[in-house]
């Protein structure tokens, strides 16, 4: 499933015409670093259904679409809002019954989509023996012997997601994808291997050219990438290091309205079904001032 | 000479009787919503441990930031770092092999082994309530970590019989069960807002081993939803020094976000 090296450059919009519902997701991000959020809030707008949603750490973004009705399943190791608390869509919901949750101890959980992006169908890790998170999971999980030595470990099997999502610093047309520092984090690493399709968001395209000049910063290349969108701040309000900090106000904001269902809802039609485009959600979220805040990491 | 603080808090308290467990051959990576333990670091860095490792956020190799910042996994903690560990190959190589073999834990539920759960209160497909996950702490307990759990909550609600739901292995019930099971290592201190409890060597029961300016034994019991060790003789947890303290509010913790581990808990900070 190589992509060619052809002009991906497309809008929101039509990015998620590569998400179907009931496709599995495999999305960048923690508490409040690094997500593709402007596409997420496209996602929801697009009110996609049925996804199955793969996180290491889960965040602002996952308790949105959980809030909007597109998550059917999640499997990570936590969710939460880092120090603005719990993720209160994702609690509810799943002390509803109207979301699974699948965690897993997060070398299990890696080496799942390790396993996928090599074609392997299973890989071992000793992560997680002796705690109930390895039956909660039998399909995925189970305890084998080692053929050479007996020894126990846990058998991880493969994980392929439909799509992985992530926002990066910037990249060119053809979907040369760089990060500065480049990829240290799993999400943007072990998660694009696995998965079928890679959609990725940066704040700026940069010609081809510049690309060869700073190979070093190369995490992605473009025969791995389907779609580049180009979406300033597009992680907004998750930071992106060094360029922007988490926005404090709108996460403090979330933590303190996502305290009911009702208030959740309102914050949605605020921020993510009433701003048109996503330069509006800039303004509507603070516009320039709000910007040179996160800006300066205060 | 040494001057013990006499103005302390138990936040404070906190941070520096965990930092004195840390020595200078330690190799500490840090989980999430962890200012206590980063805290501790930086302190014991800055003190008795000048050659600890931190590996800020699991990424950031002996990062030196100055003061906390943000949250404890942000990328302005890996600041001054020699290298920035890459999570798949490198980080998580270390931690098995063991190169990486100190950890520090909370959660909302310990048991009287140290066992951790912060996945459900309830049944895990049907809980009362759904926790936010058990993170890192999920791999370090069946990694062979030496691991320290902090607690801002001791009450009966935390310290449980039995955990919900086993997130994070620690002595598991009891006696050698954990190293039947072929694991090294395991729980070595707990410290709260009450007290530092350790674990009796041969049963790896809790055990009280001191407890905070102003507590009673009788209170930490009374707290506390199982039958602890109690030995004969329980001492007050040693002060911080009055340098341990001016480093602590002045130099590491300055916006003072070690105190946000205490929202939430149903009591203010003193």
């Amino acid at each position: 499933m190589a992509a060619k090296k052809e002009d991906k450059v497309m809008t929101l919009v039509d990015a998620v015409q590569l998400i179907r519902d009931g496709d599995i997701i495999a999305m960048q991000g923690m508490g409040t670093q690094m997500s593709p959020l402007a596409l997420v809030r496209e996602i929801i707008r697009s009110r996609k259904r049925d996804l199955t949603v793969v996180m290491v750490v889960g965040g602002i973004g996952l308790d949105w679409m959980i809030a909007a009705g597109c998550v059917r399943r999640v499997l990570a190791i936590i969710v939460n809002l880092d120090e603005f608390g719990m993720a209160n869509a994702f609690r509810r919901a799943v002390e509803a019954g109207e979301i699974e949750m699948e965690e897993y101890t997060e070398h299990q959980l890696l080496s799942r989509l390790s396993a996928g992006s090599k074609g392997l169908p299973f890989l071992v890790t000793r992560s997680g023996l002796g705690t109930d998170l390895i039956n909660i999971h039998p399909e995925t999980t189970r305890i084998i012997e080692c053929p050479f030595t007996g020894q126990k470990v846990i058998a991880c099997r493969a994980l392929e997601p439909d799509v992985a999502i992530l926002h990066a610093h910037r990249a060119d047309c053809y979907g040369n994808v760089q990060f500065f520092p480049k990829p240290i984090w799993t999400d943007v690493d072990v998660f694009p291997r696995a998965a079928k399709k890679v959609i990725v968001t940066v704040e700026e395209i940069v010609e081809n050219e510049e690309i060869r000049r700073t190979p070093i910063h190369t995490g992605i290349p473009y025969f791995k990438v389907d779609a580049v969108v180009e979406v300033p701040y597009g992680a907004h309000p998750c930071s992106l290091y060094p360029n922007y900090s988490f926005d404090r106000v709108l996460f403090q904001e979330y933590a303190t309205t996502s305290k009911t269902a009702e208030g959740t809802q309102q914050f949605l039609d605020r921020y993510i079904f009433g701003p048109a485009s996503h330069a509006e959600y800039l303004q509507r979220v603070g516009g320039a001032e709000a910007l040179l805040r996160i800006r300066k990491w205060s | 000479m040494t001057h013990c603080a006499e103005d302390y808090t138990i936040d404070e308290l906190m941070v520096v009787t965990l930092a004195r467990q840390f020595t200078s051959d330690d190799i500490i990576l840090n989980g999430t919503v962890s200012f206590i333990p980063v805290a501790a670091i930086l302190l014991a860095r800055e003190t008795h441990a000048p050659g600890l490792t931190w590996v800020a956020g699991a990424v950031g190799v002996d990062a030196q930031p100055g003061y906390l910042m943000g949250n404890t996994l942000d990328p302005t903690m890996w600041k001054n770092c020699v290298m920035y560990l890459p999570q798949w190959e490198d980080m998580w190589s270390y931690v098995h092999r063991g190169t990486l073999e100190t950890f520090c834990i909370r959660g909302a539920q310990i048991d009287k082994y140290g066992n951790v759960n912060n996945t459900v209160i309830g049944d895990y497909y049907h809980p009362k309530v759904r926790l936010p996950g058990s993170a890192g702490m999920g791999d370090m307990g069946s990694l062979d970590k030496r691991i320290f759990i902090w607690s801002t909550t001791h009450n009966r609600r935390t310290f449980v019989e039995r955990v919900d739901f086993l997130g994070c292995v620690g002595y598991l019930d009891g006696g050698d069960s954990r190293e039947r099971l072929g694991l090294k290592n395991g729980p070595q201190l707990v410290i709260t807002d009450l007290g530092v409890m350790d674990f009796e060597p041969e049963s790896k029961r809790m055990r009280l081993r001191s407890v905070h300016r102003g507590v009673t034994v009788e209170h930490v019991r009374e707290q506390t939803g199982f039958e602890l060790v109690i030995p004969d003789e329980v001492p007050e947890t040693p002060p911080p020094t009055e340098r341990e303290i001016h480093l602590l509010r002045d130099v590491i913790d300055p916006k003072g976000m070690r105190k946000l581990e205490f929202r939430g808990a149903g009591k203010s900070v003193k």
